[in-house]
């Protein structure tokens, strides 16, 4: 289905895409190694190359990475993007639930010697770097911070149809009575982790010019790309190791998708930032230059990325509230970010994945939309 | 058919019970494999209670019913420890943390993850032994609901150390241990950044992560704090009797007395309530409930509760929590519901934000609880006010 409506949005027949790639997290949600040599025939792509890439929380991310990289090579020219993702067959026979399989299964990610014997598991990995932080900088990211965002995002997510909790409504008084599911985070700032698919189409210069003539609209130019994983052991030395209070790839992969773009963060107007974590969604936009690191409820207080404010963040609802279908999610916020390029006329916009343990991987895009 | 030798070997700590048993295939074959028998009963690696029962049954679908199969993805492993097996057998054997160091730049990493250092265009790296004492990097995570595997374990805490070396410098990288406090469950207020830490170590040890943990130094006596090692068993557990309350005030005197009306409401409710004796079920655990306005006695037992004025002897659980009007919003939600939806704070909230102290850290008979009020809406039921 994602793939028939973006060929079908696109103005191309599937025989004219050369080569795909499929960004998939996580095989045992999947419950098939290699699950990618099912798409093949399915998705059209027979006889064609169809790369898998899996990256943690920021598959999606890499896998477009990867395309872009493969069409800006000159080896093709029009390209399908997909992402996908299961979870939700995972089940805990004992609890009748499948939170805590779900959770064990990401848990499966974690380093099998040092760490995951100790309970390792998504929320508590990314509540780590959260907790450092608010050490680092006591009175940030603030819990009335927090919720009016959770809140901002429900508002956004009511204009996506794709939105998997479309028609839902959260109030900030809902998220600070809500429960913690890994001090110090409660569990309607954390993402919706979900089932889904999502397809993009990547295409040269000269095939976009012809997609152009051919749907009357102005391509979406990728312009600037940035990634950095950071080291999975924690130390003091941030050129060494993972130092706990930062995200550091995610300043490091803005840093170069900016630089690549010949832009600043001011010349940002929509960001579609990968929330795993409310919390984690401020320390990123910190990261990234939006605001000062430590002045993050800036963000809220000083009205940045209300409503009227100069910044759109995540007017897909984000993860939270568009839903966390691993392989593809990032894949959807860039959809999400193309549509308000379109729709309010706006330059730049910038896309962004993280994942792993500790939030390790970083990667930024800067989307152009020229007059 | 080759033959084989057997030796027995004992190890040198008092405290451990278990054996090593070696065998040697003969010479001339490469295998070699040492096998650890614990006297404890073998557990099972899987509980017995996650294995399905095959069975298809039906459910709804984007667009109709749709068959689903009870299966499972099973692979058992006998997963090798490899080259870090030094650092577990350092643990288990010698009660000793061992890093390594790189004798170029002098980084010393723990724990030993790496052998050769790639910022040293991977120089082979230093074992060396640190001391058990050392700073939290940052206030650890507490997790309240915990993956499959770990259910039964939470609360937990789960923090990263630096340790020091025998030069009194902290190691350049960070450990992740489990946080434990002697004074009840873990709950914020207990470690922060910068917190001095001892690693104590449990009394039986298999050779992996869970055989050491972190307390606060400043929960320890001065001569716990010189032992090397400190075994788990010389430390005193649960002393939340030194969480005391002063004398009674009639206020909290009277928000007692108001509390147990609504615990035997409660009590009174959950019969009627299908859900809410099925949260209980098989699950038996006595607890008192000890408060700033005095104590009292629960009993979950046979899907039922019952509310003891007097207290409790021997409890399973104990439970402190300074101002007994605090259970109230909680107690209303079950016995006074207005509407749909549930206004208190969960009780699980209360413990981890430190104001429900339990004595150790088990959560069940709190998470069974917290089931209730939600039950107890779905199945209807209310009393009279």
């Amino acid at each position: 289905m994602a793939v028939s409506e973006a060929v079908h949005d696109a103005g191309i027949h599937i025989q004219e895409v050369e080569a795909g790639v499929a960004g998939i997290y996580n095989d045992i949600f999947e419950f098939q190694a290699i699950p990618e040599s099912g798409f093949q025939g399915i998705i059209g792509l027979q006889n064609k190359p169809l790369m898998r890439v899996t990256n943690g929380g920021a598959t999606g991310a890499y896998a477009m990475l990867a395309a872009y990289n493969m069409v800006a090579s000159g080896q093709y020219d029009l390209m399908l993007v997909l992402g996908v993702e299961k979870a939700l067959d995972c089940y805990d026979y004992e609890a009748e639930s499948n939170t805590p399989a779900v959770v064990q299964t990401i848990g499966y990610s974690w380093d099998p010697w040092f760490e995951r014997p100790l309970g390792a598991h998504a929320s508590e990995s990314y509540a780590e770097v959260i907790q450092a932080y608010m050490d680092e900088h006591p009175g940030d990211l603030a819990p009335m911070a927090r919720a009016r965002i959770v809140e901002l995002l429900c508002e956004h997510a009511q204009n996506n149809p794709y939105a998997q909790r479309l028609g839902e409504k959260v109030t900030a008084d809902q998220v600070l009575h809500s429960r913690y599911v890994v001090y110090p985070v409660r569990v309607l700032e954390t993402c919706v982790y979900t089932e889904g698919a999502c397809a993009l189409i990547f295409a040269s210069a000269e095939m976009a010019q012809k997609i152009k003539e051919r749907t009357g609209r102005d391509p979406i130019w990728l312009t600037g790309v940035g990634a950095a994983n950071e080291p999975y052991f924690v130390g003091n030395d941030i050129t060494r190791y993972k130092v706990l209070h930062r995200i550091y790839s995610d300043h490091v992969a803005t840093k170069q998708a900016l630089q690549m773009a010949g832009i600043t963060i001011e010349d940002i107007q929509v960001i579609e930032l990968h929330d795993a974590f409310i919390p984690q969604l401020m320390i990123t936009l910190a990261e990234m230059g939006v605001v000062p690191l430590g002045r993050a409820n800036d963000l809220v207080e000083e009205g940045i990325i209300l409503p009227g404010g100069k910044l759109l963040v995540n007017p897909s609802g984000g993860l939270v509230f568009g839903g966390h279908f691993v392989g593809g999610s990032n894949m959807m916020s860039t959809w999400s970010a193309m549509r308000e390029m379109r729709a309010r006329n706006f330059e730049h916009g910038l896309i962004h994945g993280t994942g792993a343990s500790l939030s390790m991987y970083g990667v930024a895009m800067v989307l152009e939309r020229r007059a | 058919m080759a033959q084989t030798t057997k030796r027995v070997v004992f190890t040198k700590s008092k405290t451990q019970k278990s054996k090593i048993t070696k065998t040697k295939v003969a010479k001339g074959t490469a295998q070699k494999r040492t096998v650890r028998q614990s006297k404890a009963q073998p557990k099972p690696v899987i509980s017995p209670a996650m294995l399905p029962m095959q069975a298809i049954s039906e459910v709804q679908g984007a667009d109709g019913v749709y068959l689903q199969r009870n299966d499972v993805m099973f692979t058992a492993m006998k997963h090798t420890q490899g080259e870090f097996s030094d650092f577990f057998r350092a643990l288990r054997d010698q009660t000793k943390v061992l890093g390594h160091r790189c004798p170029e730049c002098r980084h010393l990493i723990i724990p030993p993850f790496m052998r050769r250092c790639p910022a040293c265009n991977f120089v082979e790296m230093k074992k060396e032994y640190v001391r058990d004492t050392g700073i939290m990097v940052a206030t650890p995570v507490i997790t309240v609901f915990a993956p499959s595997r770990f259910k039964g374990q939470e609360p937990f805490g789960t923090g990263r150390v630096f340790l020091e070396a025998a030069d009194g410098k902290m190691s350049d990288t960070a450990m992740l241990v489990r946080v434990r406090t002697t004074r009840g469950t873990i709950r914020p207020g207990i470690y922060k950044k910068g917190t001095p830490v001892k690693i104590a170590f449990c009394d039986s040890r298999q050779g992996e992560m869970l055989d050491i943990f972190a307390v606060p130094q400043n929960e320890l006596t001065p001569r716990q704090l010189a032992r090397s090692p400190l075994l788990e068993s010389e430390i005193e557990w649960g002393r939340i009797s030194e969480t005391e309350f002063g004398k009674p005030t009639p206020q909290l005197e009277k928000a007692l007395k108001e509390a147990i009306v609504h615990f035997q409401k409660l009590a009174e409710m959950i019969p009627h309530s299908p859900r809410a004796t099925a949260n209980l079920a098989n699950w038996r655990r006595t607890v008192s409930v000890r408060t700033g306005g005095g104590a009292f006695g629960l009993v979950l037992d046979q899907g039922k509760l019952q509310v003891l004025k007097e207290g409790v002897k021997d409890p399973d659980l104990v439970v402190a929590i300074q101002d007994p009007s605090t259970l109230l919003a909680w107690l209303r939600d079950c016995t006074e519901p207005e509407g749909d939806t549930v206004k208190s704070p969960a009780l699980t909230d209360l413990v981890i934000e430190g104001t429900l102290i339990l004595n150790k850290p088990e959560l069940e008979t709190v998470t069974r609880l917290d089931r209730v009020p939600r039950s107890l809406r779905r199945d209807s039921v209310a009393i009279a006010r």
